[in-house]
């Protein structure tokens, strides 16, 4: 094995185990000693995409393309970066060269999948992820790809069913469990869906994305939770306070009303998975609750005392309290 | 020149990237040399013997630079006091030494007539030396006095340390643990033997980056009074180019041979990493060798201690953590106070310094590591050099330079403890990540 061989081997190893600077470091060296071997090149744009330096790595893989343009590797390097960078109709471009270059390779049609997608050109995409999971129905990315693509298009069910696919490929595979988090969040509700986030975060702690899904999720439950029950609490207080003549009914009505929207409140972040608990900020929820409280206090005493003025008492009223619910849904959580 | 340009753009961002890679950054200053960029390749030599004090390459290129016609003068020092005498030649141009002139100390040849500082002691400067060159010439045959008989020993660098756990300043949590889970049932095999504690399984130590994972194992081999084996990411690397398996099991016999031994695997993560991870890769049945070695290792080697570190323990396989195997866990978190403090004391140990309050210093470093320790002390030097150039005269590294450049240098620990703080969250199965939650949230992390 000859030198360069030797370095090559041991960057393909660092690119494995995701040391993506040691490989950068090791091909950076390469490529000074031999400019010209397009392998070198393409790795090194491999380890500087993985390393988040996307500039870098378009350079490098625009010169593995100069070098060797006969080959789809380089283009489907140079669609990744690009794609990265935010230049879709190149990403597309690249992806749809390193399509000609190799038809058979499952891979340039995955990579002409995510760059169509991103330019939400989804005929291309459709055609591109069916074409990677027809060459190669064993790898979970073709079918996690096939079920971004079908969510796009608003098919749910065939989104569900691409994305268990690639979980029984591959169980904990983070970028299908993250989609099928997306799907129920649609469809079954936060519970089911905050569950697939919390497993996609288990499962790639380092991808933070997965995280804040998940503070998506709890923080939708809180914000709903806390506007039934205010506006429950709101009219409640205002008929008792306002004297109402079926003020009996109403109460009873109202009283039901909020009863109910706690008791489903409570359900709802029961079946949340114990793991979100740490997110909330226990300390602070009372008083996040008493300062999203306190606009409908405030409107109650209008009502009660100064009724000529109860219309702008209640729009102001309305106003402040869905920015103070919003303010104590994020005080709560982390 | 575009695709020289572009190949030295690389290597700066590689060197940017990991600023401890010593033959990276020499490359660098190599390739800057031959493109004329002299100043910066005088600074990346300066950086390098920052590192590694006796880098011969760094110093060959200095040398060179120093006799390169042409040389930049825009970062020389403004003269001395006293110019030099009119009716000395200039130095001279050309090669950096001459067969037949030993150069001077300052790396200038010595020229006919010079006269040689009798004080100097050649040999203990030679003895000094002796293991960072090798030898000029070697005779056929003749075997190097300091090799040991086991080749594969020479390739995995079996050495005795003489590190003790009082050398780890502060830390004292981290010490206990380590006594309890780890040595004392070493040090006491009549007590091990009455209670019927095996010795099975290793020590897998995580924690962030550059927090002294790898000198608690050298103090840890210390204690034990074993001797200590080293496998870093780079001989892991390496194993891997070629055969894999026999170099992992040959290895382990060298730990064997070598009993009592601690076998400390650097970045276990590397070796060990989750095999849902290492698809197509030729790393995946590294892993199945290493679970074997390990088996072996808890069932029939007396002797051969097992101690790993690891920055990322969620990435490591679950079967390597498995009872028997590396089934202790010890968080090593950033230094504490005394840690800090001990932690300046040593970087600023060779460096001009004058006031330095340590203890200031220590206080105001919460939440850095030993490298950004390292690094403060390194920019705080920098800036004591650049002011010495601008002024014309050498000054004391101060108390304002290293308080300036705690303000300039960041906590690097922030996306570890971002990833973390995910691991706490969503993937504390069990309670491996116990220590970490309670860390986290007594920092209010969590």
């Amino acid at each position: 094995m000859t030198e360069v061989a030797r370095d090559l081997a041991r960057a393909r190893a660092m690119l494995g185990i995701k040391r993506y600077h040691e490989a950068a470091g090791l091909l950076s060296r390469l490529v000074a000693a031999e400019p010209t071997d397009s392998q070198a090149w393409c790795l090194l744009a491999q380890a500087h995409l993985g390393a988040g330096r996307h500039e870098e790595a378009a350079a490098a893989a625009n010169r593995a393309v100069s070098l060797a343009p006969e080959d789809n590797w380089p283009h489907r390097l140079a669609s990744a970066t690009m794609l990265r960078l935010g230049n879709i109709p190149e990403a597309v471009r690249a992806a749809g060269e390193a399509c000609r270059l190799a038809p058979h390779q499952w891979l340039c049609h995955l990579s002409l999948a995510q760059a169509a997608l991103a330019q939400r050109n989804l005929i291309i995409a459709g055609q591109a992820a069916a074409n990677a999971r027809m060459l190669a129905p064993s790898e979970p990315e073709a079918h996690v790809i096939s079920g971004k693509v079908s969510f796009a298009c608003g098919d749910r069910a065939a989104a569900r069913a691409f994305q268990e696919h690639a979980l029984a490929l591959s169980p904990t595979h983070s970028d299908a469990l993250n989609e099928l988090g997306r799907i129920e969040l649609r469809t079954s509700g936060s519970a089911q869906a905050a569950r697939h986030f919390v497993q996609a975060a288990r499962a790639a702690p380092e991808v933070s994305v997965y995280r804040q899904n998940v503070q998506v999720v709890v923080r939708r439950v809180v914000t709903r939770v806390i506007y039934f029950t205010s506006i429950a609490t709101f009219a409640f207080l205002y008929v008792t306070a306002a004297n109402h003549p079926a003020r009996v009914v109403v109460v009873i009505g109202l009283g039901t009303v909020a009863l109910v929207s706690g008791v489903i409140a409570a359900v709802q972040l029961r079946r949340m998975p114990p793991e979100i608990r740490p997110l909330f900020r226990t300390r602070r929820v009372m008083g996040a609750l008493a300062v999203a409280y306190a606009p409908i206090l405030f409107a109650v005493l209008a009502a009660a005392v100064v009724p000529d003025f109860i219309l702008p008492a209640v729009l102001l009223t309305a106003a402040a309290a869905m920015i103070a619910v919003r303010f104590a849904a994020n005080a709560m959580l982390r | 020149m575009e695709a020289e340009q572009s190949v030295l753009d690389s290597l700066r961002k590689a060197v940017e990237a990991m600023p401890e890679d010593v033959p990276l950054r020499t490359h660098l200053a190599t390739m800057l040399m031959s493109a004329g960029l002299r100043d910066e390749a005088v600074r990346q030599v300066g950086a390098i013997l920052q590192r590694d004090p006796g880098n011969a390459a760094a110093l060959a290129l200095l040398t060179n630079q120093q006799h390169a016609p042409g040389r930049d003068q825009g970062l020389q020092p403004p003269p001395a006091d006293q110019p030099p005498p009119a009716d000395q030649p200039p130095p001279q141009d050309g090669p950096a030494s001459q067969p037949d002139q030993a150069p001077g100390h300052d790396g200038a040849p010595r020229r006919p007539g010079d006269q040689l500082d009798s004080s100097f002691d050649w040999s203990k400067a030679e003895s000094e030396v002796s293991n960072l060159l090798p030898p000029m010439f070697v005779t056929e045959g003749t075997p190097d006095a300091d090799d040991d008989d086991d080749p594969a020993a020479r390739a995995f660098d079996v050495e005795q340390s003489g590190l003790r756990l009082a050398d780890v300043a502060g830390m004292v949590e981290v010490k206990q643990r380590l006594e309890a889970a780890f040595l004392a049932p070493m040090r006491n095999p009549e007590l091990r033997r009455l209670y019927g504690k095996s010795l099975r399984g290793g020590l897998l130590m995580y924690g962030p980056p550059g927090c002294g994972k790898t000198f608690i194992a050298r103090a840890v081999a210390g204690e034990l009074g074993a001797r200590f084996m080293s496998v870093s990411f780079a001989d892991i690397i390496d194993m891997f180019v070629g055969q894999s398996e026999r170099n992992l099991h040959e290895l382990f016999g060298v730990a064997r041979r070598n009993a009592p031994c601690v076998l400390f695997l650097d970045e276990v993560d590397a070796l060990g990493q989750k095999r849902t991870q290492l698809r197509n890769t030729p790393m995946r049945s590294a892993v199945n060798q290493l679970l074997l070695e390990l088996d072996d290792i808890s069932s029939s080697n007396e002797g051969v201690f097992l101690l790993a570190a690891t920055n990322h323990p969620w990435d490591v396989d679950s079967a390597l953590r498995r009872p028997g195997r590396f089934d202790r866990t010890l968080l090593v978190l950033p230094p504490d106070e005394p840690a800090r403090e001990a932690v300046f004391r040593h970087h600023l140990r060779q460096r001009p310094v004058a006031g330095i309050d340590l203890a200031r210093l220590a206080r105001q470093t919460d939440g850095y590591s030993g490298a950004d320790i390292a690094h403060i002390c390194e920019t705080a030097a920098e800036r004591a050099l650049l002011d010495s150039v601008r002024l014309g005269s050498p000054r004391m590294i101060g108390q304002p330079d290293l308080e300036a450049s705690v303000g300039e240098v960041r906590p690097s620990l922030g996306p570890w403890f971002e990833t973390a703080r995910n691991v706490a969250l969503f993937a504390n199965e069990g309670g491996a990540y116990d220590d970490l939650a309670a860390y986290l949230r007594k920092r209010r992390m969590l």
